[in-house]
């Protein structure tokens, strides 16, 4: 049997080393939950979407909300009580340096434990590159 | 190259822990950064036409396999069904290609271009 190849076109990135080292291609995406950790109260989550949004376009220098998604979180410390929600997913493409300042970190942590704190959440979820960080303790830094 | 980054420093600086590894090469997470990529670089030329990223300057032919590029097409409709986002099935070709590229590590490729000869 033969197989059949097709050839085709496709466009290569042509850079210079140095714009390389400053490429945004290190992913954060930060869960913005749409009710309280009882699965009932509402939260005010259009303001914490924009608060999410200034605070990544002033740190990082951008990011990207989309419409709300269906989510579900098991409240290990309620009884592994299934809290269901319509989170909204912000997307933000860094520099990884601008993650591993310890500024913009503080900047970050803070946001999500007032968050956390100000919405009554059991968890923040953030992911970072491939790994998930969930923050719990929302006590000011 | 992959990023490499300190997560535990990261970790540290944020308050949060450690919950371990995602993938994040497919299924609807996936797609969600194909799009985010694409509203994020693609932009109209100014003479017109199909949005593109304007650091693709160079064009090369790579050979490619029918089952790819019925898998690329596949994931451009679902892109454009799902998303509402208008992107062509070698539009997600390069960009695929870039983010690999980027984020592979050298051993790997090595591992993959070795698995490859052997078995031809």
């Amino acid at each position: 049997m033969t197989r059949e190849a097709r050839t085709i076109y496709i466009d290569r990135v042509k850079e210079s080393p140095l714009s390389g080292s400053r490429r945004k291609r290190l992913l954060v995406v930060l869960f913005i939950p749409s009710v309280e950790r009882n699965g009932i109260t509402q939260i005010d989550q259009d303001q914490w979407v924009l608060k999410a949004l200034e605070l990544f376009g002033r740190v990082f220098g951008g990011a990207t909300a989309y419409p709300k998604a269906q989510g579900v979180w098991r409240d290990d410390k309620n009884d592994r009580k299934l809290v269901r929600d319509n989170p909204v997913i912000l997307h933000c493409y860094m520099v990884p340096e601008d993650i591993e300042n310890a500024d913009n970190q503080a900047s970050l942590g803070e946001f999500c434990r007032k968050m956390g704190r100000e919405t009554n959440q059991g968890e923040v979820g953030l992911v970072i590159g491939d790994e998930y960080l969930a923050i719990t303790n929302f006590r000011k830094g | 190259m992959k990023p490499r980054i300190d997560m535990d420093k990261i970790a540290k600086g944020l308050g949060a822990k450690r919950r371990g590894k995602v993938r994040v090469g497919g299924g609807h997470f996936g797609a969600m950064q194909l799009v985010a990529e694409v509203q994020a670089r693609f932009q109209v030329p100014k003479g017109g036409g199909r949005a593109t990223d304007p650091n693709w300057k160079t064009k090369r032919l790579v050979p490619l396999a029918e089952q790819t590029l019925r898998r690329l097409e596949q994931v451009s409709r679902d892109i454009e069904e799902k998303h509402h986002v208008r992107v062509q099935p070698l539009q997600v070709a390069a960009l695929l290609l870039g983010k690999v590229t980027e984020n592979i590590a050298d051993e790997d490729i090595e591992q993959i271009v070795d698995s490859v000869g052997s078995s031809s």
